[in-house]
This record gives structure tokens, sequence and C-alpha cells, in this order.
């Protein structure tokens, strides 16, 4: 939990410039609340995977903010070990949480 | 429920004493209590989770995994591909929050274990019979009625294929006799109760850190309380029942590493969405029903498949198959698990509080999770399936069996999420000290009082639901155990 204030200043961008480019039709609010949704379930992991995310994600955010957000995309989407991970559980938990949550939302992320 | 637990705050000391500790109120854990205090031994069991009542949270929700799973049911054993498992961590620990089916272990698996393994007086029959007393204690039955459409689905394409299937039964009761009313018969339902009436404590929120071992004996284990106090709790036994991460961790990280945690045996699973022409969906139950024409190094079976859990099986071609969640009333998720024969680490390291956890696949079990995913597929198309979604990167949609070699064309493991709910071996018993950990009752080798009581023990993946296996052995050993150390004689 120590590490939870740090992880949410590195994933928590990351996360929503993901939700926002997936699922275009998303309200804003509710890519907030899913970012943070996954943030806090990234912080209960083992420590050792708190870790190597911390360090992927500090990483990604030092590749966007010098690269920018197209890149960040294109980054998102490739499949290199450790790094295609952190986006899959991004998207994981992000995913779950949001059909869990409001199932007839629509592929595009739009509410019915 | 709650008055028969006494949590460590009610006790109001930071040290404490016991005749036999038992850490883990798993599968291993609760019938070890049980038979102990009913013997007249005095209990305590500890309990790293919490006590979560059944019924107050919605089965296969991330609610549930949040309350009753280690990491929030994130939890991935590092490797080539990584696999995601599961373990509980709650009182009564899997049970709570597995998906209730029970398998008794084949015969062969018995006999394998006994004759290569080296485990003393490991009898088949005299297993089935502790078995069969387990499943009284546990309520196992078949559903009052018909089961629900996903496995019923299984079934036909089985029955439309001439596979050989069947109906598990559960750890269920079902009080009005809807079949889709069952009430599980977990561990907080049946051994914990049984021990805290003999007298035994449970405590809760209670994380063991070491046990302190001394010339091959052990006397006292360092506790962590929910408040972060520390604590010690003194005892003349120890039995180990964390399931098979945490045993082996406690066990490495209080010394003991000989034949520990170098073992790990699972089912790796990958799976699929199939989407039908009407609403099939049961949004908070799992199919009873399992496959079982290439058991046991190949088997199919149904998951939980609310909305949320069939966008996690679409992820990994989100791309092309993100309309069908939309439908996702009509969809339902299944799985093809194999008997691998790769084999995994659990690996304590000083100054992480969770252990590291590694698995590798075999090339023999990569190309059995490729034909399984191919004949699954095939199984839902039979069952009449409009559209299925295999789980992995690259995948098509198949439509008919046009499509099958070319998504099995395009699998590979490293492309497909992989994961499982059985874990076992990390101890393995038996009195060949090359291979295992502990003796043929649970005693870890080279220790006078330590013993570990759970799925660690069983030497290999059984091939099927690991539960049973678990329960029966675990009621085996704490017998022997009463036998041994009798308290009245």
């Amino acid at each position: 939990m120590a590490l939870a204030p740090s992880l949410h200043s590195l994933v928590h961008p990351t996360a929503c410039t993901v939700l926002r480019h997936d699922l275009p039709g998303l309200p804003e609010t509710v890519a907030h609340e899913v970012a943070t949704f996954t943030v806090r379930r990234l912080s209960v992991l083992a420590a050792h995977m708190r870790l190597g995310i911390a360090v992927i994600a500090l990483l990604v955010r030092l590749f966007a903010s010098i690269a920018g957000q197209p890149r960040l995309l294109w980054l998102s989407k490739t499949h290199l070990p450790l790094l295609g991970e952190y986006f899959r559980l991004i998207r994981s938990l992000s995913y779950a949480y949001i059909w869990e949550k409001w199932p007839d939302t629509r592929s595009d992320g739009s509410p019915t | 429920m709650n008055s028969v637990r006494q949590i460590w705050d009610d006790a109001n000391e930071s040290k404490m004493s016991c005749e036999v500790l038992i850490i883990g109120s798993g599968a291993g854990g609760s019938p070890t209590a049980a038979l102990l205090a009913e013997a007249g031994f005095d209990v305590l069991v500890v309990e790293e989770g919490r006590w979560v009542e059944q019924g107050t949270v919605v089965p296969f929700s991330l609610d549930q995994m949040e309350q009753q799973y280690r990491g929030g049911g994130v939890t991935v054993a590092l490797g080539l591909p990584s696999i995601a498992y599961t373990e509980g961590r709650c009182a009564g620990g899997g049970t709570e929050v597995n998906s209730g089916l029970y398998r008794r272990p084949p015969t062969e698996v018995v006999e394998r274990w006994r004759d290569r393994w080296g485990v003393s007086d490991l009898d088949p029959d005299e297993l089935m019979k502790t078995a069969n007393e387990v499943e009284t204690d546990i309520h196992v039955t078949h559903l009052p009625g018909p089961a629900s459409v996903p496995s019923q689905l299984l079934r036909q394409g089985a029955d439309a294929l001439g596979w050989k299937h069947d109906e598990s039964p559960r750890w269920m009761t079902y009080p009005d006799g809807n079949p889709r009313h069952g009430q599980r018969q977990s561990m907080t339902r049946t051994y914990l109760p049984r021990a805290a009436k003999a007298g035994a404590r449970i405590l809760t929120q209670c994380r063991v850190n070491t046990i302190n071992i001394s010339h091959a004996k052990a006397t006292s284990a360092d506790v962590s309380l929910a408040n972060g106090q520390a604590g010690t709790i003194s005892f003349k036994f120890v039995f180990v029942c964390g399931g098979a991460i945490q045993t082996p961790a406690i066990l490495q990280r209080s010394g003991l590493r000989k034949n520990i945690g170098q073992t790990l045996a699972i089912h790796p699973t990958v799976k699929l969405s199939a989407r039908f022409a009407d609403a099939i969906n049961v949004p908070d139950d799992v199919p009873v029903h399992q496959v079982k024409e290439f058991a046991p190094d190949l088997s199919f079976g149904g998951s939980a498949s609310h909305a949320g859990l069939i966008a996690l099986s679409l992820l990994d071609q989100w791309s092309d198959f993100k309309g069908a969640i939309e439908d996702w009333r009509n969809m339902a998720v299944y799985y093809a698990a194999i008997t691998s024969e790769g084999r995994g680490r659990v690996m304590s390291v000083p100054g992480l509080v969770d252990p590291v956890v590694t698995y590798r696949l075999t090339a023999r079990d990569r190309e059995l999770l490729r034909s399984g995913l191919s004949r699954l597929s095939l199984l839902m198309l039979e069952a009449g399936a409009t559209e299925v979604y295999p789980s992995f990167r690259g995948a098509p949609i198949i439509r008919g069996r046009k499509d099958l070699a070319l998504a099995q064309k395009r699998f590979s493991v490293n492309k497909a999420s992989v994961m499982t709910v059985h874990l076992c071996s990390t101890v393995p018993f038996g009195e060949n000290r090359q291979l295992c950990g502990a003796g043929s009752y649970g005693l870890v080798h080279e220790t006078k009082n330590v013993y570990v009581n759970d799925a660690s023990l069983l030497p290999d993946a059984p091939g099927v639901n690991p539960q049973a296996s678990v329960m029966a052995i675990a009621v085996r050993n704490a017998r022997h155990f009463i036998a041994q150390e009798n308290p009245h004689a």
C-alpha cells in the first residue's frame, strides 16, 4: 500500500489515455473512476509485482512525455514481454470493471 | 457464525499458546482442526484473511476477488507465458470461492503417488472410504433438477461428437429443491464450526511470518495482526495448511528448503467465449458438466460468465471481437484444461512479503493446449454456437469447421491467456527423500513436529479438481497423527 500514491501518479494517466482510445464513447468521469479502480487493484498486488509495475509505469510515463500521446498508444499495442503484460493488465482490470458494473455498456464504451 | 470465532483483538494478548497450531483454514486446515479438536487437542487455527459470510458478496465478482482472494485475484506465475492463478485468502480458503465441483482422485493416480513417491500405507480403497466420509460431511450431491443452459450446451456438444461427459457433483445443499438455489457447504459451513464446537479457537487476519525451529523442533510462530502488531504463538505441534503457494513460502522463511517449493504442479487452462442465437448466460454460477473424452490429459468445462468476464475473454483480440460484448447475454465462457508435465517453483525471497512463483510449460503441454482449444471450439460449434471467440492474440472468429484449421495455425500459447485454479505438489509427501519434502503422513523431513496437510502434499497434479484428494488425505493424516499423539493416552 505504501506504493499506492506513486502508482496512482504513474498509472492513472496512462490508463485514462488507453481507455479514451479503446473506448471513445466512455464518459470522462467513468474513465477516471475505472482508472482509479485499476490503480487500487494494482496497489494490492504482490510486492515484487508492484515493484515491476512501478518500474514499467515510470518508463512508460517518461516515454509518453518525450514522444507524446500517439506514440504511447502505439506502445500500448506492442506485445513485448513485460511491457505488453503491463498494458494487458490495465485493460483486463478496466474492462472487467466496466462490464461488471455497467453490463449494457456498448463496445465503444458509451452507455446505453 | 460469528459466535464461533475468536479474533486476536478480543483475546487482547500479544502472546498465545496452544497444543496444536494450524496455519490456514482451507480444505486441508479445516478438517485437520475439526478432527484434532474432537480428539481432545487444544487447537488454534490462524487464518491470514477475513471471515466473509456467504451471501455477503456476489460469487465470481470483482468484489469477491477483493475480499476473498490474495492480491485481489491478480496473482501470476512468471514464465513464457506467465500464468495467472488464484488463491483464496479468507476463512475457509479456496473452498469459499471455487466452483464447488467435486472429483475423487482416480485410483491409478493414488497408486502412482504410492509407488513413485513411496507413500507408505496409501491404499486407494482406504482413501476412497475416507472420501466417502468427507462427502457426507460436506454434502456432496448432484443437482436436484436440470443443469443450467450453458452446462447443457456442453453436454449437447459432447453428445453430438460422441465424446464422454458427465455431471460433476458439488458440495452443495439445495434447501428448496431448486438447482439454482444451492448453498455452498464450504469450510465456514462445515468443518470450521465443527472445530469451534469442539473447542478450537479460530483467529482471522493473522499472518504467520516464520516458524521458529531449533534442533529440528519448532516451538513458536511469529505472526502479524491486522492492526500491525506483532505476536508470538507457542505450540507443541504445528500443521502448515496455507495452500500450495503459501505453505512452501512459510517453510522456506523458517529455514526449511529441501524439496520444498521446487515442484509446483498445476492444471493450465485456455479459454474461449461461445455465442449462441438465444440468451443462455448465467452470471453467477458455473456449468456442472465436464467433457472427459481425452482425460486425464485434457478436459473441458465451463467458467463463470458474467459480462465482465465475457469482456475479459474477448480482450486478446478486442479489435475484432469487441462487437460481441453487446450480445453477452447470448454468450458463455468455456475452458480446456490439461494435466501438465511442466513444473514450477515457489521462492521466498528475503525482504519480499510474497513469494515469487514461476512455471514452465513443456512442449507437450503447449501442443495439448493448442489441440485442446481447437477441440473445444469444435465442441461449441456442435453445441450450436454461431460464433466462437478463442482467447488468444490474433485469433479468428470461428463460425464453422472450416475456420478451425486457421485458428489452430494462428494459436501460440505465448499469445494466449493461460490461467489455473488448481495448484499443488510443492511439498510432495512420501518416503523417497530424493523427491519428497515430507513423510508419508505430512511430517516435514528433518523436523520433529512440523506437519504439512494441504494441496502441497499431492505429489503431482491429479488430472481432476484436487479438493477431494486434499480433503481425503488431510483426514487420513490427521487420524494418523491422533493415533500417534493421542492426548488421552
